[in-house]
């Protein structure tokens, strides 16, 4: 008994699809290939969001979380100042609350050639 | 797979279940057969009591697990800024829900006579914050989130006599307590069970919109595991009501430690449920 429930509770973890993701799309696009860091990354979601941590990690540095403490209210459009590394591969990673109570995390990447 | 705070959301969720589910599931027992369970009375109100204390615990934890998730890491927990954000929105009003209910069940414990019905107020309190966040209440219909109250409910009734069912029937004096327990309940589940039944469907049928959506995704493939397990709860119910019960009635005390059995796989079933209930209700997206 205690066998089949650990195997079924196993599987519903198992399960895929998880998270709320509703970012509509990003700049730059997720998967783009750019020849300059783009000063600012935006944002622009299908429902009403706040952003609540947003880290950009590049191949050769460490993570660094990017500054919110200008968005301090629920919206659908975020435009975030970036500090540019040079080339290579930048993944941004964000963390979000819906206006309903969900909580969202999302990431793109985008490369600098 | 869910990160940490994921598969932690899941196992607060979990416990909440259990212990409003379960706390409110002893208070209508004890509303509703009060002389048959008299014997074990102090003792289902105790549980009640436990349970209830349990989950405003699971409440605040799930509350500021959600913090957590906002910043990805354990500061999120006792982040003010993240728990005011969150106090804000519907998880605010729910926690209130909560906590409020299952304070209000605790206090009826303490109350003679009258105090189960305020303590059922109580439990209903709570209950009904489940249909108050969500994705049956972003249907944004009423009539379906009276019908989750009313499937609670249902699921309630049915956990709740399960402890003291299996209590009473260990109790080679009170068999005959036992086996009427169990045939009065009986009774009662040949209705409430295809309501129940029938409230879950329809709102599976209404989230999912799509028969393919229960094979093809993640959501779907969660809720058929729940439904294969409420089968398999089904058919343990039928074997107690219409075996054991009626055996114990003709004073067959085997037949008594065989439902003591069934019960405890039944209950430990019924937890797997829950648990795929949680992973529904927490990290789980609708396919739409």
């Amino acid at each position: 008994m205690k066998k089949l429930a650990t195997f079924a509770l196993m599987t519903v973890l198992a399960t895929s699809a998880f998270a709320h993701s509703p970012v509509d799309h990003t700049t730059p696009e997720n998967g783009a290939t750019i020849t300059e860091v783009p000063p600012e990354i935006s944002f622009n979601f299908a429902n009403d969001i706040r952003l609540t941590r947003v880290d950009m990690l590049h191949q050769d540095h460490p993570s660094v979380r990017l500054d919110l403490r200008d968005q301090t209210s629920f919206g659908r459009v975020f435009t975030l100042p970036l500090e540019g590394m040079g080339k290579g591969t930048y993944r941004i990673e964000w963390r979000g609350l819906g206006s309903d109570g969900h909580a969202m995390q999302g990431e793109f990447s985008f490369t600098v050639e | 797979m869910p990160d940490i705070w994921g598969i932690a959301a899941i196992f607060a969720k979990l416990t909440l279940y259990f212990g409003v589910v379960g706390s409110t599931g002893l208070v209508i027992i004890l509303a509703t057969f009060p002389n048959l369970v008299l014997p074990l009375c102090r003792r289902i109100k105790a549980k009640a009591v436990v349970l209830a204390g349990l989950s405003i615990f699971a409440a605040m934890f799930g509350f500021m697990l959600r913090g957590a998730a906002l910043t990805g890491g354990a500061d999120g927990m006792t982040d003010p800024e993240m728990l005011g954000l969150l106090w804000q929105t519907p998880v605010g009003d729910v926690l209130v829900y909560r906590i409020a209910g299952m304070a209000i069940l605790i206090a009826g414990m303490f109350i003679p006579r009258f105090g189960r019905w305020v303590s059922l107020a109580g439990g209903t309190i709570a209950l009904w914050s489940f249909a108050k966040i969500g994705h049956v209440p972003d249907l944004q219909q009423t009539g379906v989130r009276l019908l989750l109250l009313l499937h609670l409910l249902g699921i309630a009734f049915w956990i709740g006599i399960l402890g003291p069912l299996r209590n009473l029937s260990r109790l080679p004096e009170h068999l005959d307590d036992a086996a009427l327990l169990g045939h009065r309940f009986g009774q009662a589940a040949a209705v409430i069970v295809p309501v129940l039944i029938l409230a879950g469907l329809l709102m599976a049928w209404l989230l999912l919109g799509d028969l393919r959506a229960l094979l093809s995704t993640g959501y779907g493939q969660t809720l058929l595991i729940k439904l294969v397990l409420v089968g398999a709860i089904l058919i343990l119910a039928a074997a107690n009501k219409l075996r054991f019960v009626p055996a114990m009635q003709a004073g067959d005390s085997k037949a008594a430690q065989h439902l003591a059995r069934s019960i405890k796989i039944e209950t430990a079933v019924i937890l797997v449920v829950l648990a795929a209930t949680a992973t529904l209700t927490s990290v789980l997206t609708l396919p739409n």
